[in-house]
């Protein structure tokens, strides 16, 4: 007996021959008794495992959306919150930040309109923390003259600092040095109390953008809440 | 239950439809889990996997046998189980006996309407078998236990395999002829109505 056999035995068992193998196959096992025995084999075989008892699920193998990971199906509409939502707070962050620029934006101007270079001091003054120089500049100049002032007073009739000083300040370099300085103060005061250039955007636009933004994002909330209620 | 009808539904999405199909199904993808991989546990784990991978890829199923579609299903996560056994090899935890001894056959999934003689003769029939089929090659098992445990037909095992019915034919005849042998080392231990006598005819089915 073959391998051959064995398989169309197999199948004769199962009723996976058609009429004609089936009865040639009959003949010899009549005939053969190792392909008989063979039969009775396979057939005990297949009987065993039929009897084998059949185990009950420990427990139902069904899936929750979790499991699966399904969420739940959104409104039409919630498409269309979301593109509104992500646009209005693009615009809204776009006009902050142009109307934060706009006055360096405004400067930047009039720099190309009125020549540059020796109007650079006048950029920084707008600004209160560089005022500082300007001072610091005009004490350094002060206690120039202090200095050469003093070299020039007789020894030993030192004077108080406030004599000193009224002293330096009847020379007449020191005078103009004073007129100049004051001047400066002057400018940088005009220029603080300036106002400030209009924003780019009117910021009415800016409010408009930030409602729809924050609605819009309300509006997704109760849409995904009260599609997960639903779905439960 | 009209079956097409809650495919269809499932391949929509509907989660409910195909817990119904589960539950219909869950025993015999339980079994063949069992069977071919011999151990509860991952055949419990198995089979839940087989069912989400199912429910996943529903929509690939084009009609047929869905019985032979959801094997193959249930084929492929054991074999990935074995693999994940092969790179990590656990001890398995028997339940004790009331001697203190691990039991050889769980009986926790007893059936209640058994008497404790039958369901003593049933667990050693069980375990005889599952030993034999646990000597089996990979192959030659699952084509015996979706043929002979699951009551598939033969064209039905070739689409869940994917392999050619001839292959089928060939491993399902060896896998008999092996079991045969295997489960004769077994005769003095099986219970009289389950012997294989001299001639190799069963007892129990005469």
């Amino acid at each position: 007996m073959n391998q051959r056999d064995l398989e169309l035995l197999s199948a004769y068992l199962d009723g996976q021959l058609t009429p004609s193998d089936s009865a040639r196959l009959e003949s010899r096992i009549n005939s053969e008794w190792e392909l008989a025995s063979a039969l009775d084999d396979l057939r005990a075989a297949r009987t065993l495992l039929r009897k084998l008892p059949k185990r009950r699920a420990p427990r139902n193998f069904t899936l929750t959306r979790k499991i699966v990971g399904q969420n739940p199906p959104l409104p039409r509409a919630y498409p269309a919150f979301r593109f509104a939502t992500v646009v209005a707070t693009l615009l809204f962050f776009f006009t902050f930040g142009l109307n934060a620029l706009a006055p360096q934006l405004a400067q930047a101007t009039s720099f190309g309109m009125g020549g540059g270079a020796p109007e650079a001091p006048e950029l920084f003054s707008a600004a209160p923390a560089v005022t500082e120089p300007p001072a610091l500049a005009q004490a350094a100049a002060t206690e120039a003259p202090l200095e050469a002032a003093s070299d020039l007073a007789p020894q030993g009739t030192a004077l108080p600092p406030s004599e000193e000083s009224a002293r330096v300040m009847d020379t007449p370099a020191a005078k103009s040095e004073a007129v100049g300085n004051a001047d400066e103060l002057n400018q940088t005061e005009i220029q603080n109390e300036a106002p400030r250039p209009a924003p780019i955007i009117p910021s009415v636009w800016l409010t408009v953008f930030a409602i729809i933004a924050i609605l819009g994002a309300i509006f997704m909330a109760a849409m995904r809440r009260s599609s997960a209620d639903r779905w439960k | 239950m009209n079956e097409q009808a809650l495919i269809t539904d499932a391949q929509n999405g509907n989660l409910d439809a195909f817990n119904t199909l589960v539950l219909h199904y869950q025993d015999s993808v339980f079994n063949t889990a069992l069977r071919i991989l011999g151990d509860e546990d991952q055949a419990a784990d198995a089979s839940q996997e087989a069912f989400i991978s199912a429910f996943k890829n529903i929509s690939s199923f084009r009609g047929g046998s869905f019985k032979a579609w959801l094997m193959r299903t249930v084929t492929n996560a054991c074999y990935d189980e074995l693999r994940r056994k092969k790179r990590r090899p656990t001890t398995p935890l028997e339940p004790d006996n009331d001697d203190g001894d691990e039991m050889d056959s769980p009986r926790w999934l007893a059936d209640p309407n058994m008497t404790p003689a039958q369901q003593a003769e049933a667990d050693e029939v069980e375990h005889a078998i599952q030993h034999c089929l646990d000597n089996l090659p990979l192959e030659f098992k699952t084509v015996v236990v979706m043929a002979d445990i699951q009551g598939m037909d033969y064209t039905e095992v070739a689409v869940a395999i994917r392999v050619p019915l001839g292959t089928i034919k060939s491993r399902l005849a060896r896998a008999r002829l092996r079991l045969r042998e295997c489960l004769q080392g077994f005769a003095e231990l099986l219970p009289a109505s389950y012997r294989l006598d001299e001639g190799g005819a069963l007892s129990a089915s005469k």
